[in-house]
């Protein structure tokens, strides 16, 4: 079960606004590398742990994804806040607004929708570990480019700490795969034995 | 059902008239009648809380009250299926 608590994990607070960076960064709500697809990933991955603690990691990561999607949401508002039509124009924002007016819709940079093929739940706890860590260091890869795209410092305040998440994250996982793998046989060394072992007829 | 089960049932019931109650409360923010149930249920909610939460650990992390670990890691999880 989840509780809405009424604040951001860390403030969102946007003096200008710039709605070609809105169309970038919007790519971190519903892009490839974004955290819908994080939170998504890690929790429907929990069921199919067998180490608790493991089970309470992804718990705990995948909602603080959820945190995640309403700061990089919010930040997406904020930078479109009072435009004008030519300011919509000028900007590149117009394909976005047609669509969505300034309203939030998770799409990547290109405006494609979020899809669910961005990321895997494989049942298999060693691929999906794999897959996290790669997840995180993709997500942060997102992140150092926006940085590199964009000059205003309130924006990258909030850009730097999403960042710095994905860090943390990183190292979470790696201790959890670290975790399932001393569970495994010693000659299991490779890590290749399938997680699934079918129920005798 | 053991007596875990039993409490945790308890806390659902509660929670359950609190959700609802509080999205009658979204669209009726003055309703006096809402208001008093809310109260008088939240506060039966936060004694099967305390209840649970002293025998039988956390229900989320702010639950920690002092131990030597951090029994949030520990089984089982919502969805397990138990016997009994």
């Amino acid at each position: 079960m989840w509780i809405y608590e009424k604040k951001l994990q860390h403030p969102v607070k946007i003096a200008r606004c710039d709605p070609a960076m809105a169309k970038i960064i919007i790519t971190q709500l519903g892009g490839p590398d974004g955290e819908l697809g994080a939170s998504m990933r890690y929790l429907n991955q929990r069921y199919a742990m067998p180490n608790d603690k493991v089970k309470a990691a992804l718990t705990d990561i995948g909602t603080e994804e959820l945190g995640h999607m309403e700061m990089v949401s919010s930040i997406v508002h904020q930078l479109t806040r009072n435009l004008s039509m030519s300011e919509i124009e000028k900007s590149g924002f117009a394909p976005y607004f047609v669509d969505h007016t300034v309203g939030i819709y998770p799409v990547d940079a290109n405006g494609v929708p979020f899809s669910a093929s961005t990321f895997q739940s494989t049942g298999d706890p060693i691929a999906d570990l794999h897959e996290d860590m790669g997840a995180e260091q993709k997500a942060r890869k997102t992140y150092d480019n926006i940085l590199n795209l964009c000059d205003d410092p309130d924006v990258r305040d909030v850009i730097k700490f999403l960042r710095e998440r994905e860090i943390v994250h990183y190292q979470r996982f790696g201790e959890s795969l670290e975790n399932i793998l001393d569970g495994l046989n010693s000659k299991n060394y490779y890590a290749f034995n399938p997680a699934f072992i079918p129920k005798k007829d | 059902m053991n007596e875990r089960k039993t409490l945790l049932a308890r806390l659902a019931a509660c929670d359950f008239i609190l959700y609802e109650t509080a999205l009658f409360l979204d669209t009726h923010p003055d309703c006096k009648d809402a208001l008093a149930f809310y109260q008088k249920h939240l506060e039966m909610r936060k004694k099967a809380e305390e209840e649970y939460t002293e025998k039988y650990g956390m229900l989320q992390h702010k639950d920690y009250k002092g131990q030597n670990s951090w029994q949030w890691t520990e089984g089982p999880w919502p969805w397990e299926y138990e016997e009994g």
